[in-house]
């Protein structure tokens, strides 16, 4: 029992040396469910970049898309470059709609944005809002080169933390039907001898994993 | 005689490699002296949106048309920069325009009193009145950022004013990884762009001077539905 209870332990932290250690939480709120999947309808999800001081990155945006994607393929989301494009100049960071009734008072004031919306039988909008940032690090490294070789010597480390929100919009319902939130912190490591070896913590990875198992969920007939 | 003129060959021989290597490193230095040059590329989509039944005319002026900005070191440790925009601003207008009105007609000269052009409903001029740009290096923020300041006027065939404002852009860039500071300020470039079509499309027919104009030209119905 003994024996179980380190192995558990070292392997824990054999684990969390190798990748970083990184906590997370999701909350979620949800109400009308497709209980039977969305069937032939697609999604699309953005990021918001509205904010002066971060953006939604958009390989944030790309991975939660690829997460649903890829565990449900009957789910067809559209990629958010493509969609942006498509819909030019609608939703830049300056134009883009805050909330539902904003979009749906574009789609009265302009029918052909309506009319291909509606070619492309898109359900589901869902917006991701938050960014991941770099904390506080401390440690020291020296590096030096010389005639017979070079090479680093000391330890670093770092915080990173992730914050992101999706909001989905439901344009057969005309409602804003969930909010799903996602946090996470992770700490990477840099110790060095001679070589310096990065062991990153993957916090966005994290946060991507999190909120796309839960749209996945709200989305998916499978779940 | 003939020994040393072959000795003179293989020293020669053997100092053309490191010739060159020199050479090659001098000219990376002299490059390296020069400003960062950046010319300005990007695909700008067209606008998806509802056109304004009316024949617009375009003038582009030389100076707006091969538009750059130069920005020179304040110290050693900097490097100049000298942003090409020209390109990039008249392809983003074209397109742009093309999307938002019935039919565009490039003008042959500036509207004015004597000057010959396709008879259209209005002329459309854009000037860049002001670019600024801010690199990660001198603001400690990861962002690379570009801001436009565009004079916008719309006159007569006969160059008489019909309305005249500023409207400004703005276009960031995070730091990305292994890109360099060229790709990134071409990057912020073309955002800035897509922001000043974006600012452009959904405020054109606010625009004081120009709404009471497509009041005249098609009755306050039809302009309100803009």
């Amino acid at each position: 029992m003994r024996y179980t209870i380190i192995r558990g332990l070292l392997a824990g932290g054999v684990i969390c040396l190798a990748s970083g250690c990184v906590t997370s939480t999701v909350d979620q709120m949800v109400f009308n469910k497709p209980t039977e999947g969305i069937g032939n309808a697609t999604v699309v999800i953005l990021g918001r970049r509205h904010a002066s001081d971060y953006d939604t990155e958009p390989d944030f945006v790309e991975c939660v898309g690829d997460h649903i994607a890829s565990g449900d393929r009957s789910i067809h989301v559209i990629g958010e470059l493509e969609f942006v494009n498509d819909f030019y100049p609608w939703f830049e960071p300056r134009t883009a709609p805050l909330q539902l009734a904003d979009l749906e008072g574009l789609l009265q004031r302009q029918p052909v944005v309506a009319e291909r919306l509606a070619s492309l039988n898109t359900q589901y909008m869902i917006w991701l809002d938050g960014s991941t940032v770099r904390g506080d690090s401390s440690g020291s490294m020296t590096c030096a080169i010389g005639p017979g070789g070079g090479g680093c010597f000391g330890f670093g480390t770092w915080s990173s933390d992730a914050k992101y929100e999706a909001t989905i919009w439901d344009f057969t319902e005309h409602a804003e039907v969930g909010r799903i939130s996602t946090t996470a912190t992770g700490q990477s490591y840099m110790p060095a001898v001679v070589i310096p070896i990065p062991i990153i913590a993957p916090v966005q990875g994290t946060a991507c994993d999190g909120i796309g198992d839960q749209l996945l969920q709200f989305l998916s007939s499978q779940s | 005689m003939s020994a040393s003129t072959t000795s003179a060959h293989d020293t020669y021989r053997l100092l053309w490699p490191a010739a060159m290597l020199l050479c090659y490193m001098l000219l990376v230095v002299l490059a390296g002296c020069g400003p960062a040059e950046v010319v300005v590329k990007g695909d700008f989509p067209a606008p998806t949106m509802e056109k304004l039944p009316l024949t617009i005319g375009v003038w582009y002026s030389a100076d707006f048309a091969n538009h750059e900005f130069f920005d020179e070191a304040k110290t050693k440790t900097e490097s100049s920069w000298l942003v090409k925009t020209g390109q990039a601003q008249v392809q983003m207008w074209d397109t742009l325009l093309a999307g938002m009105f019935a039919r565009v007609v490039p003008m042959v000269g500036r509207p004015g009193p004597g000057q010959m052009n396709p008879t259209v409903d209005a002329v459309f001029i854009p000037e860049v009145g002001e670019l600024q740009y801010a690199l990660p290096a001198q603001t400690n923020v990861k962002v690379y950022e570009i801001w436009i300041r565009y004079k916008l006027q719309l006159v007569t065939t006969g160059g008489d004013p019909i309305a005249d404002w500023t409207m400004s852009a703005y276009g960031k860039t995070p730091t990305a990884f292994m890109q360099s500071d060229q790709a990134a300020v071409n990057l912020a470039a073309v955002m800035a762009l897509r922001d000043a079509g974006a600012n452009f499309a959904s405020s054109f027919t606010r625009v004081p001077g120009v709404q009471a104009w497509l009041q005249d030209r098609l009755g306050s119905g039809q302009e309100a539905t803009l």
